[in-house]
This record gives structure tokens, sequence and C-alpha cells, in this order.
């Protein structure tokens, strides 16, 4: 399927539109502008519509129906407030007026504009649900031509959602195109790309290598890639039962499948007991989480039992059995305690890695994920809380929270380090000439 | 091996619960011999704090330590040795690794015992030829998969005219030609005898879905039957409705369900099971089925879905008295069936495995890969 100008249209389509594509979108670039206010007033009118129940049969029909609780909570970020603080935060209230800069130093004052990229074409991962319409969302606040790759299992919810929204606000019709190529059509993906400003790439590893062969030279690459996130324990925890069992919750509710999931538990500690007597008192709470949050896929539950079991077995054959790491296995969640320090993906559904990563060693330790790492819940003694998350930004973490908080979304975040709004801009100057002094200012090419 | 012997010797091939004290002593001596003189099986049971000794009354069967088929897949773990074992199976590899399962001349007198009686049971030998399709592999000497063995067996339940089959071995590899299946099949069509099919139902819809496309609609003639076998596996995204399958057989071959013909094993659970009229999968003597919960793997009862254990004292030459397999299924009683059999039949819904996870933790895909891919 494919969204063109606010009408689906059949794969057969496509060669015939890629051919005009370049076209149309230069008419739009020239000709007409997207505003802000536009864009956020017909999110918000679409995302009050989607918490009243508007579009419920629908959501049923594109197999999102027991996705329906996380769509109303997702519908919060769709708000004009929500809207008009993140375009506040990230580019400031006014970004779309001109700033003057005066003449000063002998050099010509000049007028300063952000404006639109241009066109970007959005790579989007298929690991969330709402995530390739977000990202679209994101390109049309700043005023983009958008064309939208989707991924392979997007099941017609994207393309609904987008519909809907140019039915509500027919001007965004010509600054959104959507394509369902799958990612082994590369000639058609290039012909995308040599279209783009900018590739806006969601994804693992590999995804952001298919695209930087994609990108012609010149063509920005905005590269969302994966990342992982841990929880740092330092003091005394056995006090702190509330901030544990909310870590929990997080665990076994996220299944630490989020780049915000919680992989390890680092305890600031160099003595393994310590590890052991953590994962003693955590398992309980992991256990009582975990009963509050039952595993939903029997199927995924049934593996990861066959495989436990089958470990077990192959050690008891093999006589390996004293060098398994030491497993604390509670039902559907587990607790690993780990000689070593590393940073690593877990086995995830409520699989956990316990470390030691005593403070001396987080930033050595840590940087050895350099660019992959992006949350740290932390859970300290109130003295050590300043000093400790100074020195987990040190390290490269880009969000340090609370245990608990490690996924929710915090007013005002940057996404990795960085306002994702501004990369989709560029700053332009105008010169003001100065009759009077131009002549002397200092060219740069002499 | 007296028990054992007498157990696949029984004869009535779906009394379950008259053959249960039979059933015990037959995996108690087998358990006995495994653990006499395998090593590797011997450790499990150790590590399991298990003796068989203590396969005292029915129910203790359950508590006998469950090895799943994955382990098979990674180890050969042969009770004798190769020059007594004449045949040596392997599962199909569904994702690459293949379970390696050995069996003595008895394990195969013991197999043939009660393929006689399985088959006799449903009245597919006939002593009238018959022309044979085989959906299913062609027969070749570098292929040593059960399912094979199987779907080859299953064309001497009479005397054979031609068999044609739907994956040749061409050049090094399996190719599938159903071309020349469909040519050969109007050909049989108006042969005066028989025409039977064998071989997996993926591959026997997709030939029959490309002759209704056709508009081909032919009467087979009178004893002709479809058997199915080898499951779904490779092509689980096709699996259709029964009822559906059914459907197209009365409409492309006039075949009715009742000639319809279902098989379900697997080389580390070497029973035959087959469909009963009604098309469930009832229990034969020669073997029971534990539905298991998929965290605790706890037994439990009739109508609740788990993994499937499977248990048989059939072989000698392997320790698959007792396997997990990587399937999720259902055990129902067998009363509820209507068929007049009242041993339990098994549905089995689907594999397990991590389908459709979606993450954006760094490396998290490999795992997810790895998980979901070995099991």
């Amino acid at each position: 399927m494919i969204l063109a100008d606010g009408v689906i249209l059949g794969a057969e389509e496509q060669p015939c539109l890629l051919d005009e594509l370049e076209d149309r979108i230069n008419h739009t670039r020239e000709k007409e502008r997207l505003d802000t206010e536009t864009v956020i007033a017909a999110i918000d009118q679409l995302g009050r519509r989607l918490a009243a129940g508007e579009f419920d049969g629908l959501i049923e029909a594109v197999g999102l129906g027991d996705k329906m609780e996380d769509l109303r909570s997702f519908t919060r970020l769709l708000s004009r407030d929500y809207l008009q603080r993140k375009v506040d935060v990230e580019l400031g209230a006014h970004w779309d007026v001109p700033t003057v800069t005066e003449a000063a130093f002998g050099l010509n004052g000049t007028h300063t504009r952000a404006v639109p990229l241009g066109t970007l074409f959005h790579v989007a991962a298929g690991n969330m649900d709402f995530l390739p319409a977000y990202t679209v969302v994101e390109g049309l606040l700043t005023g983009n031509v958008n064309l939208l790759k989707l991924p392979q299992a997007d099941g017609g919810a994207t393309i609904w959602t987008l519909q809907k929204l140019i039915d509500i606000e027919p001007r965004l019709r010509h600054f959104l195109y959507v394509f369902d190529t799958p990612s082994s059509d590369v000639a058609t993906l290039r012909r995308l790309a040599a279209m783009a400003d900018g590739i806006v790439v969601w994804g693992g590893e590999e995804a952001v290598r298919a695209a930087c062969s994609l990108a012609p030279p010149g063509v920005k690459l905005i590269e969302w890639g994966h990342r992982l996130s841990f929880a740092y324990l330092s003091g005394d925890w056995r006090a702190q039962t509330h901030q544990l069992t909310a870590l929990a919750n997080h665990i076994v509710r996220t299944e630490q499948l989020l780049c915000s999931s919680c992989q390890t538990i680092y305890l600031n500690t160099r003595d393994m007991t310590d590890i052991e007597l953590f994962c003693e008192g955590f398992l309980p709470l992991l256990q009582a989480a975990r009963e509050q949050h039952p595993m939903e896929d029997i199927g995924a539950a049934a593996a990861i039992t066959l495989k436990n079991m089958a470990s077990e077995v192959e050690a008891m054959m093999t006589g390996s059995a004293a060098e398994q790491p030491g497993k604390y296995r509670g039902r559907q969640c587990e607790l690993t305690a780990c000689e070593d320090s590393e940073l690593t993906v877990s086995e995830l559904f409520g699989r956990v890695w316990v470390k030691r990563l005593p403070e001396a060693q987080l930033l050595p330790v840590l940087r050895r994920q350099k660019g992959c790492l992006q949350t740290a819940g932390l859970l300290c003694d109130e003295r050590d809380r300043e000093r400790l998350t100074d020195l987990l930004i040190r390290c490269g973490v880009n969000r340090v929270t609370t245990p608990g908080g490690m996924s929710d979304v915090m007013m005002g975040e940057s996404h990795d380090g960085e306002y994702a709004l501004r990369r989709y801009i560029r700053m332009v100057n105008i010169e003001i000439p100065a009759a009077e002094n131009h002549r002397t200012a200092p060219s740069l090419n002499s | 091996m007296k028990w054992m012997n007498r157990l696949f010797r029984y004869p009535l091939p779906y009394d379950t619960e008259g053959s249960n004290e039979l059933f015990l002593r037959a995996v108690r001596e087998n358990c006995r011999y495994q653990y006499l003189h395998n090593a590797k099986y011997r450790a499990i049971l150790d590590g399991k704090g298990f003796h068989p000794s203590m396969l005292r009354t029915y129910d203790d069967i359950a508590a006998l330590p469950v090895i799943p088929t994955l382990v098979f897949k990674h180890h050969a773990m042969y009770t004798l040795s190769p020059r007594r074992m004449p045949v040596k199976a392997t599962s199909s590899g569904t994702g690459g690794a293949f379970s390696r399962v050995g069996f003595a001349w008895g394990d195969l007198r013991r197999g043939l015992s009660m393929v006689l009686r399985v088959v006799g049971y449903r009245r597919l030998f006939s002593l009238r030829p018959a022309n044979y399709i085989v959906f299913g592999y062609k027969p070749h000497r570098s292929n040593h998969t059960a399912v094979t063995k199987t779907a080859f067996g299953a064309t001497l339940f009479t005397p054979q005219l031609h068999r044609t089959y739907a994956l040749r071995y061409t050049d090094g590899r399996y190719v599938p030609d159903l071309e020349g299946v469909i040519r050969a099949i109007l050909r049989f069509s108006r042969s005066r005898f028989p025409l039977r099919f064998m071989g997996f139902p993926s591959y026997t819809y997709f030939a029959m879905r490309m002759l209704d496309e056709r508009g081909i609609s032919l009467r087979l003639p009178k004893g002709s039957k479809i058997m199915l076998g080898g499951g779904w596996k490779q092509f689980y995204r096709e699996a259709v409705d029964k009822s559906a399958f059914y459907a197209l057989a009365k409409k492309v071959f006039n075949i009715d369900d009742c000639n319809i013909v279902e098989f379900f094993g697997a080389v580390e659970h070497p029973i035959l099971y087959c469909d009963c009229p009604r098309h469930h999968f009832h229990v034969p003597v020669y073997g029971r089925v534990i539905i298991r919960d998929v965290n605790t793997l706890a037994p439990l009862p009739y109508g609740h879905m788990g993994l499937v254990n499977l248990v048989s004292p059939m072989v000698m030459a392997t320790p698959i008295l007792s396997v997990m397999t990587d399937d999720l299924g259902v055990l129902r009683d067998g009363r509820e069936c209507g068929c007049g059999l009242t041993s339990p039949y098994l549905e089995i819904i689907g594999r397990v495995g991590l389908k459709d996870i979606k993450t954006c933790a760094a490396g998290a895909a490999d795992i997810l890969k790895e998980t979901g891919g070995s099991v």
C-alpha cells in the first residue's frame, strides 16, 4: 500500500508515482508552507478522537485491539499542550520567527531564520507500534515533506492513522507519502533516498548500515539506533523496598524489550557476596511483580522454559553444572549473579543480569558501550545523588531516572541526547546589507 | 525386554486404560536398561535425583526426567553401539539442527508390530493395487529423515503400481515438482485402480488449490485416499483450517473426509498417531502424553494448553523414553470425541517460540533469534 496525496494506492501505482514524485515535491516546496500551528491542531484533534474511542472499530480491524490501553495513554503525547511544549523546549517558542543579529566587529548583521531541512526520508523500525507515525509527526511539526518507508510488519495501522490526519487537515496531504516497499527493494529505496535532504533511520546496527549505503553524498543521516540501559544501586538497597518494587515492575512490564529497559542491575560493590545477597532479596520482589504482570505470550514462556530445561539437562550430561553462573530462578523471571561487569543485553522477559560495578570502575566499563548507552535508573543515598548523577553523565548516559521510571516519558526530555526537532531544521542567514560599511567587511575568501 | 515386547503386542491398540500396568512395567524396564547402559542418561537421572526403582505406580511416570528434543539435536546419545543399530533416523531439521535417533532390531520389530495394529485398525491395508502420489521427499541414500522413511512406508500399505514424488532429488538437492505431480494426478485419475496420496499437508493443499484454480475437478477411482503426515511445521503460516481442506478434497478429488487420514509422529517419539474418523489423534497404548504447564512443568488436566511431553518405551537404542517436543498442545478426554475410542486425544496447537517480538534494546534481536530459532 502507498499513501500519496491523502489517497491509498496499490503497489502497482508505485513506478508511476516515483517517476513524478520529485516534481510533486518540488512543487510543494516551492509553493506551500506548513506552519507548526496547523500541524499541532490536526494532531490534537486526532488524539482527542482516538481517546474518545471514535476509531476503536478501525483499531480492532488493523489488529491492534489488544493495544487499546497503550494507545489511549499514547494520545497524551498527541495533545496540543504536550506538542506545543515539545516544540517550545526543543526549538524555542518562536522558532520560525527570524531573529536579527546586529552588525558588529565590522561585520554585517543577519536575519537568522530556522527553516525545514526540506524532505525527510524516514526508514521506520517495527519495534514500536506507533513509531512510524510518530517520526512523521516530528517531521511535520518542523514543516518538512515526509517520505516514510514502513517496517515490514506494520499491519496497516500507520497508513490508517496518517490518512485520518490528512482527513482532519487536508493541507498536510502534500507533505506526506507512505510506502510499504520491502527493505529488499533497494532500487526504490535508493530513489526515495535521492529525493531526500535527510534520512531518518530507526533500528539496529543493520538498519543503520543499510541506510548509510542508501544515502547519496550530502544527505544528512539522522540515526536513532538501539540503546542499552541499566539500573545502578549504591548504598544500602535493603531499606528501599518501594523503589526496588518499582524497578521489578518496570522489568516485567517492559519485558526488557525497550531501549530504556533495565538489562543489568549494577551494585556499587566489589564483593560478590553483595550480589548474591541482592539476588536473594530481589527475587521475591521480581516474582511478585511477575505475578501481577504475567507473560502474555504462552509460546514465548514455553520457549524460555524449554531452553532452560535443555541447558539444565545438557549441564547434567556433560557434568558442567557447577560451572554455570549463579541462577536465581523464579516463575517466569530469573536473576543471574555474574562475575563480570560488562553492560550487555539480558536474556529479556524478566531475566536480568546482576553485576558488580564499583564507582571507580563506572567510566572505564561503561565507556566500552559508548554510543549505545541510554538510561541509568539510579538508586542511592540522597547525599550521593548529585555526584553519581554527574559521574553517570560523564560515562555517556543520556537519561538518569528513578529505577522504576526508566521507561517513563518525561516532559521536555531529549531523545538519546538530542532534541529530535532540531535535527530536522536548518538555520539560514540572510545578510542585512549595511550600505555604509559593507565594503569594509572582511571577506572569508580574501 | 519382556514387558516392552508385550506392550507392543497388546491386542487392543487404543485401550490405554487397560494397559496402564503393562505400560508402567515396560517403562520401568526401558528406564532401567538406559540407566545401566547409557552414561549420559544415567547422569541426567542422577542429576535429577531419580532412579528407575522409583517407578512404582503408573502415576510415577510423570516424575521420570524429561529430555527436550532439543538435546538430541546437540548430542548423539546412543545407548547401543552403531553395529547394533541397523537404522539411524533424523528429524526434518527445521531451523538447521536435527535430532539423531538410532533403532535396534528389537525397536524396529516393536515398531512394525505397532504399525500393523494401528494401520489395521484404521483399515488402510488393502490387497488392491494403488497408484501413489507422495507429497514428500523421494528417498535418496543421503536422506535419513524419518518423514521420508514413513512416507515411503505408507506406500507399502497396498501393492503399488506407480509412485510419483513432489520433491525430487536433482543435482544434490531437493526441488519441488508440483507440475509433474499434477500431470501424474490427471494420468492416475483415469486408471481403474485407486490413487493414494501420502505426505505433507501443505504440499497436498497447494496441489489441490492449483487444480481448483485451473477449474479441474476429478472423480478419483473408488478407494482413493489422502494420507497426511509430516505436519505443518515448515508452512505454519499457510496452515489451513481442516474443514477447508476436507471441502477442497471433496471438490477437487471427490474424496470424502472419511477417506482422509492424518498421521502424527516425531523421530524422538516414533509412535504412530493416526487420526480417528472424527480426525482426532487418540493416544495408542504404545505411548502416553503428558501436557505440562509452560512455566512450572507440572502435569495439566485435560483441556489445558501446555508443552507436550511424550512417553514411550519402544526404543532401546536411544534414551527417548520421555521427551519434550517443541510443540504446544492440549490433551482431551477421549469420550468427548464420540468416535467410540476412549483413549485421550492430542491436539497440536502450534510451536513454542518468540514470534513477532518487537524490541529496540541494543543486541536484543540476536538474543531473540537464538531463543526462537534453537527451540
